[in-house]
């Protein structure tokens, strides 16, 4: 028989069983929408990782306290100028995070505020669009003064940021004078994104809002990439020196480089775990067909021997069943990326990152297509190795 | 006999065993019989005499346990799998008492069927389809499907699939087994006709009246024949 009057046979037998198709297919409409949504969500993963790195140069290296909490033993402004000392290390800055309520005409918001010495910012390509920026001066003097991220200029004024700039804000009942805002520096990702924060000169942060809880991290950078090692061992070296309680052992040292593939791994960790999950469903459903499909083929045992007196070939037969199979998989397989791209919105609400692509939509196709073919083939070769008699008979 | 005339069918010495479990049950018990193009058989015999099981073996869907079988002069014990299918999809065209159409196809796609397995364009086949159904008086249930259809229509479906490739032998095994009266009447004139076209028909009954309207009449019982003729 032609393939294409093959097809058109088993075609009609389907189209005659709607409902059980359907039925049939739902196991491999979530196996494929799973798969689909998996590579959607790790290419959305990879990107948001990607995006919140490409940020950070990747000779960044940052120096922390090892706990959280109560540090004993804190960071200090002297570990930073120390850390300068070394060859392979161009710049140290220690800085302080907080986040606080941040009040702006009886406006509230609660944000987090950063202490940075005056020089982070051109090192960071912080530039300011209104105003000025933080100067030494600001530092040495402890001026009371803030730099505003784009963002978060915009949602204390309302959408009017420019009126700001020279008003009083406060940040935890202390009052500081804006000076200026930042332009926008995109979405880092992470909690305290820049164009989110208010930025103060670091004496004053020490002073004003952190006290004696002050505990900054440093953020160090190597002169190179090369470098970057090199830079790691000198650290751990002052460290050990300046803190001789307990060595380097109490502070995490992070470069950006490692930072990054940690993250990437993360995230593709998280991918073959769905991955799994879209599998093992898969395999599910696939038993499902094969159920289906060897009561398909025991209904249609009448059937089979007729076609077998009127001249099927035992591959014929196969081909039929196995063609019927493959296709109520595919059938399943391309409502699960229908469904997936439904489902695309939902995971955006939920704030995962998805990003839809083709080799998603192929790789759910082509595992439905496998589970077909695969759940399929023991159902069909039983009905081609019927016996034409026994099948007549059948009852 | 008919001198000359091509012999379709030469079975020889045909012994056909079952076995079910550790019993042996001889079902047939050395047939012989040659049937010649053109003829028009009856074979004649109660239930369980083994009629459906020679049938069975005359249409190469069954292989008889010692004996031998020329079709159309090949040797059908010689024959693979595949051979098999080919000769039943070519040679012979099955008509069956519970009629066997595909519940799911309409009239001209059940007919056509023989011809698509067989290779044919779907044209082609659909052409040969509507003419056979067309004769058999069928031509305004096409599109029917065999629940649609009465018993005796589909009988004759079921006929127009049998004769659709031009088949060197038409089995016919109690094909009026499941009909009314004038269902069954109207089926015997059309295989009448099919011969006096040359069709070569073998019907297989347990029904006496059937046997009366041809001459050539096979008796069996218990597995064995007896030419009366
Ligand atoms: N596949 C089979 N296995 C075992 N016994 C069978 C099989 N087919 C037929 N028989 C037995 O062979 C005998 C003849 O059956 P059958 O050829 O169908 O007779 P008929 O068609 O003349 O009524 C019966 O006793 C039946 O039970
Ligand atoms: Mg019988």
């Amino acid at each position: 028989m032609k393939i294409k009057q093959l097809l058109k046979l088993v075609l009609i037998n389907i189209y005659q069983n709607k409902v059980r198709t359907f039925l049939t297919t739902l196991g491999v409409i979530v196996g494929t929408a799973t798969i689909f949504l998996v590579v959607a969500i790790g290419a959305g993963g990879e990107a948001q990782v990607n995006e919140q790195y490409s940020k950070l140069n990747v000779g960044t290296i940052i120096v922390m306290p090892a706990q959280r909490g109560k540090v004993v033993d804190p960071l200090t402004e002297k570990d930073a100028e120390l850390f300068m000392a070394s060859d392979n290390i161009a710049h140290a800055f220690p800085i302080l995070q907080g986040s606080g309520d941040i009040n702006y005409n009886n406006f509230s918001f609660n944000s987090s505020f950063i202490a940075i010495p005056p020089e982070y910012q051109e090192n960071n390509n912080l530039t300011v669009q209104q105003g000025r920026a933080l100067d030494d001066e600001d530092e040495k003097k402890k001026h009371k003064y803030a730099v505003l991220g784009a963002e978060l200029a915009n949602t204390l004024t309302d959408g009017n940021p420019s009126e700001i700039v020279g008003s009083n804000i406060s940040i935890n009942r202390r009052k500081f004078e804006v000076i200026g805002i930042f332009n926008r520096v995109g979405d880092t990702g992470s909690h305290s994104s820049y164009d989110d924060s208010a930025f103060i000169a670091y004496s004053v942060g020490e002073k004003y809002l952190l006290g004696t809880r002050a505990n900054p991290i440093i953020t160090v950078q190597a002169t190179g990439l090369e470098t970057v090692q090199s830079a790691i061992n000198d650290i751990t070296n002052t460290l050990n020196e300046t803190h001789r309680m307990g060595g380097a052992e109490q502070f995490r040292i992070l470069d950006a480089g490692s930072r990054l593939a940690a993250a990437q791994e993360s995230a593709r960790t998280m991918s073959l775990l769905l991955l799994a999950v879209a599998v093992v469903v898969l395999i599910v459903s696939g038993i499902g067909i094969m159920n289906v499909m060897f009561v398909t083929v025991k209904e249609r045992t009448k059937e089979i021997g007729t076609l077998k007196a009127i001249g099927a070939k035992k591959r014929e037969i196969l081909s039929q069943f196995l063609l019927e199979a493959v296709i109520i998989s595919l059938v399943g397989g391309l409502l699960g990326v229908i469904l997936g791209f439904f489902a695309i919105p939902l995971l955006k609400y939920f704030e995962l990152p998805a990003l839809p692509s083709i080799s998603g939509i192929l790789l759910g196709l082509i595992f439905s297509v496998i589970t077909g073919v695969f759940f399929g083939f023991y159902p069909a070769w039983k009905a081609a190795e019927l016996n034409p008699i026994d099948a007549l008979r059948y009852e | 006999m008919i001198e000359n005339a091509k012999c379709i069918i030469d079975a020889r010495n045909i012994v056909k065993i079952y076995q079910n479990g550790s019993e042996k049950l001889k079902v047939l018990d050395d047939v012989s019989m040659q049937i010649l193009e053109g003829d028009f058989i009856v074979i004649l015999g109660p239930s369980g005499s083994g009629k459906s099981t020679l049938m069975n073996l005359l249409g190469c869907l069954d292989l008889p346990t010692s004996g031998q079988y020329y079709l159309d002069g090949l040797d059908v014990l010689k024959a693979k799998d595949n051979q098999l299918a080919e000769i039943r999809n070519q040679k012979i065209g099955f008509v069956f008492q519970k009629f066997n159409l595909l519940p799911r196809l309409t009239a001209i796609q059940n007919v056509m069927l023989p011809l698509l397995y067989r290779g044919a364009k779907e044209e082609e086949a659909k052409e040969s389809a509507k003419e056979k159904l067309k004769l058999l008086g069928l031509g305004e249930r096409l599109n029917h499907r065999p629940n649609e259809l009465s018993g005796g229509q589909q009988q004759r479906v079921a006929i127009a699939r049998a004769i659709v490739g031009n088949p060197h032998l038409v089995l016919a095994d109690e094909p009026t087994g499941n009909l009314d009266s004038k269902s069954s009447k109207d089926a015997m004139e059309i295989f009448k006709e099919l011969n006096r076209q040359g069709n070569t028909i073998v019907i297989i009954t347990h029904d006496i009246e059937v046997a009366e309207q041809v001459k050539k009449v096979i008796y069996i019982r218990d597995g064995r024949i007896y030419d009366k003729n």
